[in-house]
């Protein structure tokens, strides 16, 4: 027989500095979370594929990890988790009065293409504000966001924000065919100057044109909210933007946001405000999320939601983790176990072990074997620290 | 402090066109032209580095953000895909994606399921996809060519520049599959990160595409 001893492609082991990366950021997002109000739910690893066909998932099909289960349904395993928390909130909530605060800390599955250094695990740890809507629900969302990514550990990060108003309006307003109206969010979100240029010139007598044309360069600081102002008049996105920044400022988040309009990414799955989190070192987004109006209701439930999602390990991969060196090993005699422990337990973690030789030598041996810089032998006279 | 912009760009004539364009920007290319055993090049008067790469690694470095810009056919964005911004079309690099077959036969002639071999698999499909066509489809790595002169194919799906190389296999074009031109893209993160740098870039290229 054939047996692998790798790992599944997308999938790995993951050693010693990967996992403190790991359990640092979680352990910092979740101390956050639960300070803020927000309680835990785990929801099951697999879940039934119609779920998220049901709820118009964003993701393609080719991206979920499918299993047949004995009585030949197809199951996925967890894609997202803010499609099952809906689900649990339209159901096993249905009861409880609202708003509910909800985090979660799981890994999520997503098959990606072969040979991209991507990975098939990503572990999220996110909230969902559920039943909530309005500039408070969007403040907190959004000042969450920044502390989360400040608690973490990052110096240089800024959350991004948008409103998906703003391209609909602008693109509701225009006398443009609907398929080539996907089009043009496409170029736009793209940010595909040349040819969304080229693309609108048939439609440059038209007074939403000229803004259309510069969204794509619409992101940066709050000047963009002023330079779009100036290009579409009139728009409720845009006031309700210009509130929730000024709302910001005055409680010490301004240096963290920026703007860009042209996130216009999944416009019939977000229903307001979206916003991202890029930090220096990672070469993609490690936070995203926004508001998400509709999907919960699709459960039988009406209940505005909005929430965002942490990427760890991206997170975690800007971080520099010391991982503990041993420098201790601890050498006792018979008798003297509870001892070894007492003292052992004092040291810091990671940086001292117990030794399993019997006598003084092997261990010395060992210590020196294993790195150690020193050996602390504990017998009936005492204790003696001895030089590796 | 201005911070360093990296770049990949495709080898081959996409390169010698990218240094071409740089050089009228007013870069000093002269360690992209002579790299020596280097692997990275800066550019003495403009904040820029810059790496060589085959076609698909350049779209891969500029995926996981350890180049902030590449330079690449979009023969390749298409074939590949990918989560960057694709900001420019250089306009050099020009030709097509196109069907062809051998002179003399009638492709769509026949309900019997057409063979076609190219080295752009995805291309390819997404062509026929349109169509509403079943195909078979082989993947050629060298001279795709040789497939239908061999009776491997009926047609194949390739980049055309004169159409001479086909002629002269007694291969000729029928269909247009898709226009061809280099393309400026740029990561995600870098274009939300160093915005003012990026985009001055970006604007500096503009300007001097003119007549090439």
């Amino acid at each position: 027989m054939n047996i692998h001893f790798n790992t599944p492609e997308g999938t790995r082991d993951r050693l010693f500095a990967e996992c403190l990366e790991r359990r640092q950021v979680q352990s910092a997002l979740v101390d956050l979370f639960r300070r803020r109000g927000y309680a835990e739910v785990i929801t099951p690893e697999v879940e039934f594929y119609d779920l998220f066909v049901h709820s118009g998932s964003p993701l393609p099909q080719e991206t979920m990890l499918k299993i047949i289960d004995r009585s030949g349904k197809i199951m996925v395993m967890r894609p997202d988790t803010t499609t099952p928390i809906a689900r649990l909130a339209a159901t096993k909530l249905k009861t409880l009065p609202l708003p509910q605060r909800l985090y979660y800390d799981q890994t999520v599955f997503r098959s990606g293409n072969a040979h991209e250094g991507g990975s098939s695990e990503i572990a999220q740890c996110g909230v969902e504000m559920l039943g909530a809507t309005g500039m408070k629900a969007d403040l907190e969302m959004i000042t969450l966001a920044v502390d989360a990514l400040r608690a973490c550990g990052l110096s240089g990060f800024h959350i991004e924000v948008g409103h998906v108003g703003f391209y609909q309006d602008l693109a509701s307003r225009m006398n443009m065919p609907q398929e080539e109206q996907e089009r043009m969010r496409l170029l736009i979100e793209g940010k595909n100057y040349a040819v969304l240029n080229d693309f609108l010139e048939p439609y440059s007598a038209q007074p939403d044109c000229a803004a259309l044309r510069r969204l794509p360069y619409l992101f940066g600081g709050a000047e963009v909210l002023e330079e779009a102002r100036t290009l579409a008049g009139a728009c409720t996105s845009l006031d309700y933007l210009e509130l929730l920044y000024r709302e910001l400022c005055q409680a010490g988040y301004g240096d963290y946001v920026r703007f860009d309009l042209g996130l216009v990414h999944q416009i019939d799955y977000y229903t307001g405000v979206v916003f991202r989190g890029y930090a220096n070192g990672a070469g993609a987004p490690v936070l995203s999320g926004g508001r998400y109006d509709n999907l919960v209701e699709l459960f039988g439930r009406r209940a505005e939601a909005t929430g965002f999602a942490v990427d760890v390990d991206a997170v975690g991969g800007c971080l520099e983790v010391k991982v503990p060196q041993l420098r201790t090993v601890i050498h006792y005699e018979s008798g003297l176990l509870g001892r070894a422990l007492e003292v052992m337990d004092r040291l810091p973690a990671g940086t001292c072990e117990l030794s399993p030789c019997r006598t003084l030598s092997s261990t010395m041996n060992l210590a020196s074997e294993k790195g150690a810089l020193q050996v602390l032998c504990l017998d009936n006279s005492g204790e003696r620290w001895l030089e590796v | 402090m201005s911070q360093r912009l990296r770049i990949a760009l495709t080898k081959g004539r996409l390169q010698d066109k990218s240094v071409e364009l740089f050089e009228k920007m007013g870069l000093d290319c002269t360690p992209i032209r002579h790299p020596g055993r280097r692997l990275i090049h800066s550019v003495p008067n403009y904040p820029l580095d810059a790496v060589l790469a085959k076609a698909p690694d350049v779209i891969t470095y500029v995926e996981h953000g350890v180049c902030d810009l590449g330079i690449v056919g979009k023969d390749t964005i298409l074939e590949k895909g990918g989560a960057f911004y694709e900001v420019l079309d250089l306009g050099f690099g020009r030709c097509r994606f196109a069907l062809a077959v051998k002179e003399g036969t009638d492709f769509y002639a026949t309900y019997k399921t057409r063979r076609v071999a190219s080295k752009y698999p995805a291309v390819t499909r997404a062509f026929f996809e349109r169509k509403g066509m079943d195909v078979d489809m082989i993947k050629i790595e060298g001279s795709v060519e040789l497939a239908p002169i061999l009776g491997l194919a009926d047609g194949i799906v390739d980049i055309v520049e004169t159409g001479a190389t086909l002629k002269e296999n007694g291969l000729t074009p029928i269909e247009d599959v898709a226009q061809v031109s280099a393309r400026l893209i740029v990561n995600t993160a870098s274009m939300k990160l160093h915005k003012q740098e990026i985009l001055d870039f970006i604007q500096q290229c503009q300007a001097n595409l003119s007549g090439t």
